[in-house]
């Protein structure tokens, strides 16, 4: 993994921010310790060889099956209309929030 | 037996096991009619009347499936799991919706929004997880078998600290549909039982192509498996990975005994290595975080669950203070290292450095398998049950829990752990692990294993 530093509390809240976290300052401390034990703890992959680096690997069927490209109805229990506050014409009608029209 | 008595029966026993904190949703009512449904079928199925509890991560119409999270609290799920919807056509009973570390992220059940699972054996102890739930039910003798998931061991490490038998099949071979996604990689529909026989019915059950999961192989259900009367012409390899030195000594005198009974019954034993393995826990702490960081992106105040509105009146304020007050601290803690190992310039030192690794593991499975063994024997845990509150602190220490079921799950193999004895009064599971879709030979074997073991006599 190279050239690696501690992570510090910049960084956390960084990533907190991609991650759309909200990170109390009474635990900042905590995570930055927790998270750098995580980060030291796996970087012991540091020490396989990278000469034997093989293709990434993933489980199950070779390629996905994909079903005939034709609408089926979605098996609910329930129709739309009784789990949103609000459905027309095939539309969850949302609350209008602050900021969320400007973007 | 109909139907009903079974219901009223399981509802008493239910009632009774409510201080292991193992159940998140159930009712007599809820029960009664499902019993109903049974009894007014004039053909049942092969799980007639079977009473089967149900992980919180499953999707189910008529309880709430919240992961044990504040997240999704009284979240009520449109349409019912695959695995749920088969067990159900096959006449069983769903009991009970059990509690679990919240989604899924735990070895101990105590990372649940709604306290922690005891272990029925010693209630100071963990009953391990996530499933933890689940596994209590089974072995308080609730429920003969109840369905939880796995996406890094979560199913074999609880049934090794409960004393019952966990099964994971093979990726691909019970559709996820309705499982709600952690590692989508890595996670798959389990199932516990007090005997492999339980074991094997339920997963024949759930088992086959789903339209609805793609990544399902389309091959047909797997049969009910038949146990085998004998090991013999049965290579089991022991991979030296998997038995350090330092060892539990109650555990090591277990497989030892569960070694000698698997010669007695003809089978051979040899040594083999998987040298990858002990880059399991690693990998998986890289691979598992960011799958779940992806994952988790929908939980946003918007679309699930209660909504917090932060400071400001923007969309961002919403999101982080939902996220940041319905999560617990395992879960936020997980997020962030995915996030991190996703994020530009760390990624290639990660993340696709975990995915070759990863390769890398799967690949002296196969290896092994390809000289001619046919079955895998470890530990499944390094230890028996923890005590609760041990290991919360250091999430590394915790991770560790999972040091010899971590591979398997990377490699997508079906594995199933099994009770062979007890150490101080507390269980010790071993793991059988066979080649990719081999989950029936896998549980014939077992059931021979199972035959000639006392998991209930003490080892030292």
């Amino acid at each position: 993994m190279g050239e690696r530093m501690s992570i510090g509390r910049e960084q956390v809240l960084h990533v907190a921010k991609l991650a759309e976290l909200a990170v109390r300052e009474g635990e900042l401390d905590r995570l930055v310790d927790q998270m750098n034990r995580i980060v030291d703890y796996v970087a012991q992959l540091d020490q396989v060889p990278a000469d034997r680096m093989a293709a990434p690997f993933l489980p199950g069927p070779a390629s996905a099956a994909l079903r005939k490209d034709v609408p089926n109805p979605v098996p609910l229990a329930r129709p739309p209309a009784e789990f949103a506050p609000e459905f027309v014409d095939g539309f969850f009608l949302v609350p209008r929030h602050g900021a969320m029209e400007e973007l | 037996v109909s139907a009903r008595a079974v219901a009223k029966e399981t509802g008493a026993r239910l009632a009774a096991a409510e201080p292991l904190n193992a159940t998140l949703h159930w009712s007599q009512a809820l029960l009664d009619a499902e019993a109903a449904r049974v009894d007014a079928t004039p053909a049942p199925g092969p799980l007639a009347a079977m009473p089967i509890a149900v992980k919180d991560n499953i999707a189910t119409v008529e309880q709430p499936t919240t992961c044990a999270s504040r997240i999704l609290e009284g979240y009520v799920s449109p349409f019912t799991a695959t695995a749920v919807r088969r067990l159900r056509a096959a006449g069983a009973l769903i009991a009970a919706k059990t509690n679990m570390d919240e989604f899924a992220m735990g070895s101990s059940t105590e990372h649940s929004a709604f306290g922690r699972v005891k272990n029925p054996i010693d209630p100071d102890r963990v009953p391990g997880g996530s499933s933890g739930g689940s596994a209590a039910l089974v072995a308080a003798d609730v429920v003969p078998a109840a369905l939880g998931s796995e996406t890094g061991g979560s199913v074999r490490q609880p049934a090794s600290f409960c004393g019952v038998v966990g099964m994971k099949p093979s990726y691909g071979r019970v559709s996820r549909y309705g499982l709600v996604a952690f590692g989508s990689s890595l996670d798959c529909i389990s199932v516990f039982g007090r005997t492999v026989e339980d074991a094997g019915r339920v997963l024949s059950v759930m088992s086959g192509h789903d339209p609805l999961d793609a990544t399902t192989l389309d091959r047909p259900p797997m049969p009910v498996p038949t146990p085998l009367p004998d090991l013999r012409g049965l290579r089991v390899g022991l991979p030296r990975e998997y038995y350090p030195a330092d060892l539990h000594a109650g555990v090591a005198a277990a497989l030892q005994r569960t070694r000698a009974a698997i010669l007695e019954l003809g089978g051979q034993i040899c040594e083999v290595s998987l040298p990858h393995s002990p880059y399991a826990v690693p990998t998986y702490y890289i691979v598992a975080p960011a799958e779940a960081a992806a994952n988790l992106a929908r939980y946003d105040g918007v679309r699930y669950g209660p909504r917090k509105v932060g400071p400001g009146s923007d969309i961002r304020a919403l999101y982080q203070a939902t996220r940041g007050e319905g999560f617990g601290a395992e879960v936020r803690r997980r997020i962030l290292v995915g996030t991190y190992v996703l994020s530009a310039g760390y990624y290639e030192a990660y993340y696709r450095k975990a995915q070759q690794v990863r390769a890398l593991i799967a690949e002296d499975f196969r290896q092994v398998f390809a000289s001619g063994v046919d079955l895998l024997l470890t530990p499944t845990t390094p230890t028996p049950a923890f005590r609760a509150g041990e290991k919360t602190e250091d999430p590394v220490s915790m991770y560790l829990a999972d040091i010899f079921v971590c591979a398997i799950s990377l490699a997508g193999l079906p594995a199933v752990s099994l009770p062979v004895g007890r150490s101080d009064g507390l269980p010790v599971g071993a793991q059988l692990i066979a080649p990719y879709f081999e989950d029936e030979r896998l549980l014939a074997a077992a059931a021979a294993i199972e035959g000639a073991v006392q998991p209930g006599a003490e080892v030292r």
